[in-house]
């Protein structure tokens, strides 16, 4: 066996040395039988030719000595890509579009294949990520799909679910530390202490938490990779040292893996112990993991009748549902329909393409009539000849598909250039984290593969009507007839009708988004968005000997920065606010009942979105003031306390009434009445597309928060007046930190950015796509004319104007394009229904659209009939008639 | 001079084996012994040997190299081999059943 393989490879491999060898050796053989003849009296030439009789022909001896080698297959099918190759150097025209067209096809499916599979199916770097659900509790009466369950939910839970081997609660939150170089804001988590077991996490250094850590408090701290890295430049002996967070004393007992970050974007992991686990309140995140073959439906409707229990024991938790999501879906569901959209108009890219390239191989089959007719005519088989055709459409598909690959490369590139590493996730207080995209081994299978599917859909079907004509009729016809008559016309019609649909239903998807993108961002936010810089300052008030204990201290401190803000040079007005619009920072709402209306159930009330703002919110914000007044200096904690709502408020609560005067009560325990002095303009806090939420403000110095966001409006570009703004603050407090700083023109385009990634890359798949539909009607439009040009010329000679010959011509294209409209718009109504999710405020059946499309197609099928009619019409009749 | 009759289909192998078995032989050789040794009743195709000789190198039955003919020359030398040596044997044995068995049908019936 080896030894036939040896043998077979080098017959292959050294084909020349055992050709020569192969020589050698008959010639020997001639020689010893010539010279046995001369021995035996013959005249030497008389000899050497009856040695060749007897010898049998030295070509067919030889090439019966290369059959025995075995490899005769592989060597004519090396014959066919050289012949092929040959070829397609040939007419460098045809080959550059052909790869060009092939390249732009396979390259965008490549690159786009890549980001899906690298968003959308990435597994979590976690134990059994595909059995872990988010939980979440709900109220739909409150208008809350999502919110995150409290501590006793979390407890409640686990105790009477029979559903998940585990429950994982964890909170978000920040912290201060100090005593490692300059205080520092850090991004924590706290987790419950079955963290390292839920997710299956090996740190790379030390340990994660024990179960029995949960019984009393234990100061003890994880590491996130990447501030291991940052802040102990990834010292290995960083286990057992300390770290102060808030002023307490922490003992860091690990490193967590770096892989966790996607999950996560936190530096510091502590740990809750049980006592606070019964006290922490609402909005923390609970995953759940599945017990292996428990469906997600069976868990929900077994955590539906938990909730319902719970409602009846807790009064808090009445109208309350779950909802449970699969995390791995959870984490790309806002960016999911965008990817599949993508995915779709690229296959159609792909398919334009494939279509293109037909209908080259198509003309140049006819062009090669000639060459099978009489290759056919000398014996050729018919499957030999099929072999010689795919032979070299699979070379011309794995050079489209190498020159696909390099796009490929280009595009990740400008994929790393232009899309966002993170996407906000309006509603959740939350990013996803997308990942790097890179080309790996299963890009290029991809690629190699999907440029084979295109060979066979391009490479067959011209081989296969080519193959059909008639040698005698090729032979017989004059030079430059038709080569397939009406079949191969058909054929090209038909490739050309499906090209045009397709391109029509892409050029309505990049219409409805680019309908879409424009209203989301003329839409109106409440606010003027422009010269709006942002940024966090949190107060370590929870620091052992804090100068913030107390709120009038807080409420000092930030007036105090507020003064020295306003006294910078270029800032038109300041202010601080809880949150800021469209940030996605973390939410606040709550209850609150109406002192003139009815009394409500007892344990029933209203809810809404909370805001502590300063006086000069609204102003810096150019949120109107649509009645009363705004907050003033004097709303301080020795007056009485007022709010103002928003229009949204306003008009659910307050329906043809004037709230003015009448007064808000938050349903806990010694808050006092608050009257309603103003009524403020609806502001999209969570994203444009959602209605306002109905908000409340409270005046700052009525209830000093700890984490504020500092506004401010510029008259100045917003980089150049943040050095001084940052100065004022540190000029109050030098040890205050300041972090998150974006200038609202940031944070709209993080909210808008799955739009925009959708609008430029739909757009240009459209762009791409009318390109090569233009190239295919160019294409068959000038072939006809070549074919009809005798045609054209016995018009012309009984008389038909140019302009005839142009409609003849013109009409003749448009025809293929408006059949392909029809069908396109057909497609179009089912298709378009798919991208309704990402668009706002245009309908996926929009008829300006679909018209607006119908005539960018038609202009551009216009434009690509109009050069070969044109050259019909500047046809000679006298040339025309004589033309073959 | 006697009338040559064509190899029957399948021999050659065999008979090139045969020839082999007692010393290493160039292709030339091959032919012209098996001629000789028939007494030239058999009409060895000479073109057909060669392609025979490679097929046979890549089973593996003989195996060759280059050397110095008699009269001086470069020529290749083919050898059995040990399972070329089996491979006779069992040809040779088949053949001779064969041979046997036919000539008692024409002797009989």
């Amino acid at each position: 066996m080896m030894r036939d393989l040896a043998i077979r490879l080098r017959s292959l491999f050294r084909r020349g040395a055992v050709e020569a060898e192969m020589d050698d050796e008959l010639r020997f053989h001639l020689e010893r039988q010539t010279d046995k003849y001369v021995a035996a009296g013959l005249p030497r030439e008389e000899a050497a030719r009856r040695a060749r009789i007897e010898l049998g022909g030295l070509e067919q001896v030889r090439e019966q000595y290369r059959d025995a080698r075995g490899v005769r297959f592989l060597e004519s099918l090396l014959q066919d890509a050289g012949f092929g190759l040959r070829l397609l150097r040939k007419p460098p025209g045809f080959t550059m579009v052909a790869l060009l067209t092939l390249g732009l096809g396979v390259g965008a499916n490549t690159a786009i294949f890549t980001l899906v599979r690298t968003t959308l199916f990435r597994s979590l770097p976690v134990r059994a990520s595909n059995r872990l659900v988010v939980i979440w509790v709900n109220n739909l009466e409150q208008g809350w799909s999502r919110i995150g369950p409290a501590g006793q939910d979390y407890l409640d839970w686990k105790q009477q679910s029979t559903s998940f081997e585990d429950l994982l609660l964890f909170e978000h939150g920040s912290g201060t530390v100090t005593g490692n170089g300059e205080p520092e804001q850090v991004a924590g988590l706290r987790v419950t202490t079955n963290f390292g077991t839920f997710l299956g996490v090996t740190p790379v250094l030390g340990r994660t938490f024990t179960l029995d850590e949960a019984n009393g408090r234990h100061n003890y701290a994880v590491l996130a990779y990447r501030y291991w890295q940052r802040r102990f430049a990834s010292d290995p002996s960083v286990v057992g040292r300390g770290l102060t967070l808030n002023g307490d004393a922490y003992t860091i007992i690990g490193v967590l893996p770096p892989e966790l970050n996607a999950l996560w974007a936190v530096d510091v992991v502590v740990p809750f112990d049980n006592d606070w686990l019964k006290r922490v309140d609402s909005d923390l995140g609970v995953f759940g993991r599945l017990k292996r073959g428990v469906k997600l439906d069976q868990a929900s409707s077994e955590m539906n009748v938990i909730a319902k229990r719970i409602a009846g024991e807790r009064p808090s938790r009445r109208g309350f549902g779950t909802v449970l999501v699969p995390l791995e879906t959870v984490r790309v569901e806002f960016i999911r329909p965008a990817l599949l959209l993508l995915l779709g108009a690229v296959a159609f890219v792909l398919l334009i393409a494939c279509a293109n390239v037909a209908n080259l191989m198509l003309a140049r089959a006819d062009a090669r009539r000639r060459e099978i007719a009489v290759r056919t005519a000398l014996g050729a088989g018919r499957t030999r000849l099929l072999r010689q055709y795919l032979t070299e459409s699979v070379l011309l598909g794995l050079l489209g598909g190498a020159t696909g690959i390099v796009l490929a490369l280009w595009c990740t590139y400008l994929f790393a250039r232009f899309v966002p590493a993170q996407i906000p996730v309006p509603n959740a207080a939350d990013q996803v984290i997308l990942p790097v995209v890179r080309l790996d081994a299963a890009s290029l299978m991809f690629a190699v593969l999907i440029s084979l599917l295109a060979t066979i859909m391009f490479g067959t079907v011209p081989a296969f009507v080519s193959l059909r004509c008639r040698v005698n009729d090729a032979l017989k016809e004059s030079g430059r007839g038709t080569l397939s008559g009406p079949r191969g016309n058909r054929v090209r019609s038909a490739l050309v009708i499906v090209e045009s649909a397709l391109a029509f239903v892409l050029v309505i998807g990049a219409g409805l988004m680019i309908q879409s993108f424009s209203n989301l961002v003329g839409a109106n936010p409440g606010f003027h968005s422009d010269r709006l810089l942002t940024m966090r300052i949190k107060l370590p008030d929870d620091a052992k000997n804090s100068p913030y204990k107390e709120p009038r201290q807080r409420a000092a401190a930030f007036q105090a920065f507020l003064s020295h803000v306003e006294a910078v040079l270029g800032i038109e007005a300041a202010a601080f606010a809880e949150i800021v619009p469209l940030s996605q920072d973390d939410m606040d709402m709550g209850y609150f009942v109406i002192k003139e209306a009815p009394r409500l159930a007892p344990g029933e009330h209203f809810s809404a979105d909370y805001r502590d703002v300063t006086p000069q919110y609204f102003r810096t914000l150019g949120i109107p003031l649509l009645r009363g007044r705004a907050f003033t200096d004097h709303d301080s904690m020795e007056n009485p306390r007022v709010v103002i709502i928003d229009e949204a408020l306003a008009q659910r609560y307050f329906p043809n009434q004037d709230p003015i005067g009448m007064h808000l009560q938050i349903p806990e325990a010694g808050r006092p009445d608050r009257e309603i002095v103003g009524v403020a303009g609806a502001v999209h806090d969570v994203s444009i597309q959602q209605e306002p939420r109905p908000t409340i403000y409270f005046p700052y110095l009525q209830s000093p928060d700890q984490t504020m966001s500092l506004v401010v409006r510029t008259g100045l570009p917003p980089e150049s007046v943040l050095p001084a703004i940052k100065n004022a603050i540190w000029a109050v407090d030098p040890n205050q930190p300041i972090f998150n700083v974006r200038s609202m023109d940031e944070i709209l385009s993080g909210v808008t950015s799955a739009h925009r990634v959708a609008l430029l890359a739909l757009s240009a798949f459209a762009l791409l796509a009318l390109m090569l539909a233009a190239i295919g009607i160019y294409g068959v439009t000038s072939y006809v004319v070549t074919q009809r040009t005798q045609e054209i010329g016995i018009r012309r000679a009984l008389g038909a104007h140019p302009s005839d010959v142009m409609q003849l011509v013109v009409g003749q294209g448009l025809r293929l394009v408006l059949a392909g409209v029809a069908a396109g718009l057909a497609a179009s109504f089912a298709l378009t229904r798919l991208m309704s999710a990402l668009l706002f405020g245009v309908r996926s059946t929009d008829p300006k659209t679909f018209a607006a499309a119908a005539a960018v197609l038609s202009v551009v099928a216009l434009a690509a009939c109009f050069v070969p009619a044109c050259r019909a019409t500047r046809l000679d009749p006298m040339v025309a008639l004589r033309h073959e | 001079m006697t009338p040559r009759i064509e190899l029957p289909q399948g021999t050659l192998d065999l008979l090139i084996l045969k020839t082999l078995a007692l010393e290493p032989q160039h292709g030339w050789a091959i032919s012209e012994r098996v001629q000789q040794i028939s007494s030239d009743v058999l009409r060895l195709q000479q073109g057909s040997l060669y392609p025979a000789l490679h097929r046979l190198e890549r089973r593996g039955w003989v195996k060759a190299r280059w050397g110095t003919s008699e009269n001086n020359r470069r020529a290749k030398y083919y050898e059995l081999t040990a399972a070329g040596r089996k491979q006779l044997e069992a040809e040779e044995s088949a053949w001779r059943k064969l041979a046997a068995a036919v000539a008692q049908i024409l002797e009989t019936a």
